[in-house]
């Protein structure tokens, strides 16, 4: 009987978190539809696709994501891991590094980068490529939150300190336990705060507009400034890019999930 | 043959002394455990022969060969966990072969390798099995095997039963046996629970507050306490101070109530305060033709205990406990009965501090 009731409550806050989030998604996504009077259709699409600078941002910030997740990944696996294992009572400190992204703001970060990085002896502004190291390092302070705490959980499921002295035992060298052990249980975990990190580095403006790289953030501004339907229809590509993103996060944890039902058989 | 060698082992953490003098010798193929409460040291200890711990101070050598800083994955010594610690995203045949993976062994020889540990350890049908489709004694199993697949020197097992229950520990602790002794390998066995040291061991090191108590055989140790702690922590104990009487003739005073040992008070003079211990299992009803040690008694409470009847008893103002095989014939006292029970000379051991 139990079972059956309905919480009106708990009802009543889902539908307005509901409407909350997708009436205006609604409203972008229809209005995103309307560039020809009168007719219902994809016009708006068919332009931003049809438009090169929109590939190249596209292809931008594809390239600098992955390379941020690279980075990260072979940066922030190895310390957690060495702070589970040698200085466990860092963690706290760690927590408070790796949240400072949410509390300063990125055109803090971005003004101290050029500040930093356009007057010697790292004059880093005068080329692209020197500026696209910076706007990665960038892109791996803004996703830190993010792949610290995806490795992290992911740290926590599993018996690190055991499971590094059992490989040990058997000779293996800390690479080989970190490559054969650590990582392989970490593969969800890693994926998850890759998703969120490439989710977060292709919305992404103030980097890429104040150090002036061609990213998709400030294409999407500049269509804002001029045109109308095309920024709704960037909006709505935007927003399915991370669901991707959110989705194959999903479906490999249910994956993983639906692999773990069997049968213990004594 | 000596095979491995602890020698003055000290090991503190900051001001906490964990382990203090420890030393001891382990010959070629016997299986020593170390038996204690938590935080006694036996652990630290076993870790330590490990490589995962370095001590402050001693040496270990195994076959004479100094190990005390060599790193854990160099020293060619087996650990199976109190937590199993098999690698979740290996199959059963993956883990005990990883090992020989790492010691880049050639396929085949790992391969046959796997296939006799399984066999070993009656687990063949679970080759292609993850951890997580095993139970916690099959996975300690795996765990074993993985350990044996690399034929190491020493077996360290850290107290690789707590985990389980009570059944499939007994069916666990013959099978570790029964493997050890096959395979004549050199085990070391962190317990707290004595039962599973003194029926499994050659030798118990009895370890408290970081120090050894006493080093002896199963047999020796429980019947011959050398330390209160020894004698309180394994197996059970009534224990009682008295003053001695005749040191040559073992007689003692206990409240009035004269007692005799038939050794133990070797430089003790008349009028010595000592503390004596009786095994509960060492009492007995008294019968026509007994004299050593016959004592008036009253039962104060009776407990059946399976196989076991426990039986309380007031001596004078003490109280003991006397345990008795529960068969169909036995005629127990009632509580309140007057009594007399008697123990022999050897049963009653003279404790040292």
């Amino acid at each position: 009987m139990n079972g059956k009731r309905v919480n009106f409550f708990a009802l009543f806050w889902g539908v307005a978190a509901l409407l909350y989030f997708f009436v205006p998604l609604y409203g972008t996504f229809d209005f995103s539809l309307r560039m020809e009077r009168g007719v219902l259709g994809f016009k708006a699409y068919e332009l931003v696709f049809a438009d090169p600078r929109f590939w190249q941002g596209f292809r931008y910030s594809i390239t600098m994501a992955v390379i941020t997740i690279g980075i990260s990944v072979s940066m922030f696996v190895p310390t957690v891991y060495w702070m589970y294992l040698k200085v466990p009572k860092a963690r706290p400190v760690m927590d408070v590094i790796t949240i400072l992204p949410f509390i300063i703001p990125s055109i803090v970060l971005v003004f101290g980068l050029i500040r930093t990085f356009s007057r010697p002896p790292l004059q880093l502004t005068l080329r692209p490529w020197t500026t696209d190291i910076l706007i990665v390092a960038g892109y791996i302070i803004i996703s830190m939150p993010y792949m610290f705490r995806a490795v992290d959980v992911g740290m926590r499921s599993i018996d690190v300190r055991t499971l590094t002295e059992a490989a040990q035992s058997l000779g293996s060298s800390w690479f080989e336990v970190l490559k054969d052990i650590i990582i392989p249980n970490l593969r969800l975990a890693i994926l998850g705060g890759a998703l969120i990190s490439f989710a977060t580095v292709m919305g992404e403006l103030i980097l890429a507009d104040f150090l002036v790289r061609p990213a998709l953030g400030p294409y999407m501004v500049q269509m804002g400034l001029t045109k109308a339907y095309e920024p709704a229809a960037l909006a709505i590509i935007s927003y399915s890019l991370t669901w991707f993103s959110l989705g194959l996060l999903q479906f490999f944890s249910n994956r993983s999930e639906g692999q773990k039902q069997y049968v213990i058989e004594e | 043959m000596t095979h491995l060698e602890l020698t003055h082992i000290k090991k503190s953490y900051g001001s906490t002394v964990a382990v203090e003098d420890f030393s001891i010798t382990v010959e070629q193929g016997e299986f020593v455990s170390f038996l204690g409460p938590s935080g006694c040291g036996k652990t630290t200890t076993l870790r330590m022969v490990a490589g995962f711990e370095l001590p402050n101070s001693g040496t270990i050598k195994l076959n004479s060969n100094d190990l005390t800083f060599i790193p854990p994955n160099q020293r060619n010594v087996g650990m199976v966990f109190q937590s199993y610690a098999l690698f979740p995203n290996m199959t059963v045949s993956q883990n005990v072969g990883y090992g020989l993976k790492i010691a880049k062994k050639k396929k085949p020889e790992i391969n046959a390798r796997v296939e006799e540990m399984l066999a070993l350890i009656h687990m063949e049908r679970f080759a292609t099995r993850f951890p997580y489709q095993l139970s916690g004694g099959q996975q300690q199993r795996v765990a074993l095997a993985r350990a044996l697949a690399i034929q190491p020197e020493i077996l360290l097992l850290d107290e690789p039963l707590s985990a389980l229950d009570a059944k499939i520990r007994l069916e666990l602790r013959q099978e570790i046996r029964r493997i050890q002794q096959k395979l004549g390998i050199t085990t070391i066995y962190v317990t707290h629970d004595q039962e599973e040291a003194l029926s499994l061991s050659d030798r118990i090191v009895v370890m408290s507050h970081g120090k050894i108590e006493q080093i002896g055989t199963p047999f020796e140790t429980y019947n011959f306490p050398k330390t209160r702690f020894v004698a309180n922590f394994v197996g059970s104990l009534n224990t009682a101070e008295v003053e001695v009487v005749n040191p040559k003739q073992g007689t003692m005073n206990m409240n009035g109530i004269l007692l005799e040992a038939s050794e133990g008070l070797d430089g003790k003079s008349k009028g010595d305060n000592v503390m004596v211990a009786i095994r509960p299992e060492r009492f007995s009803f008294a019968s026509e033709g007994k004299k050593e040690n016959v004592l008036d008694c009253q039962i104060e409470n009776i407990t059946f205990l399976g196989s076991v009847v426990r039986i309380q008893i007031r001596i004078g103002n003490a109280k003991f406990n006397m345990d008795t095989f529960n068969r169909p014939s036995l005629e127990l006292p009632k509580i309140g009965d007057r009594a007399q029970v008697t123990c022999s000379r050897k049963a009653v051991l003279i404790l040292s501090d």
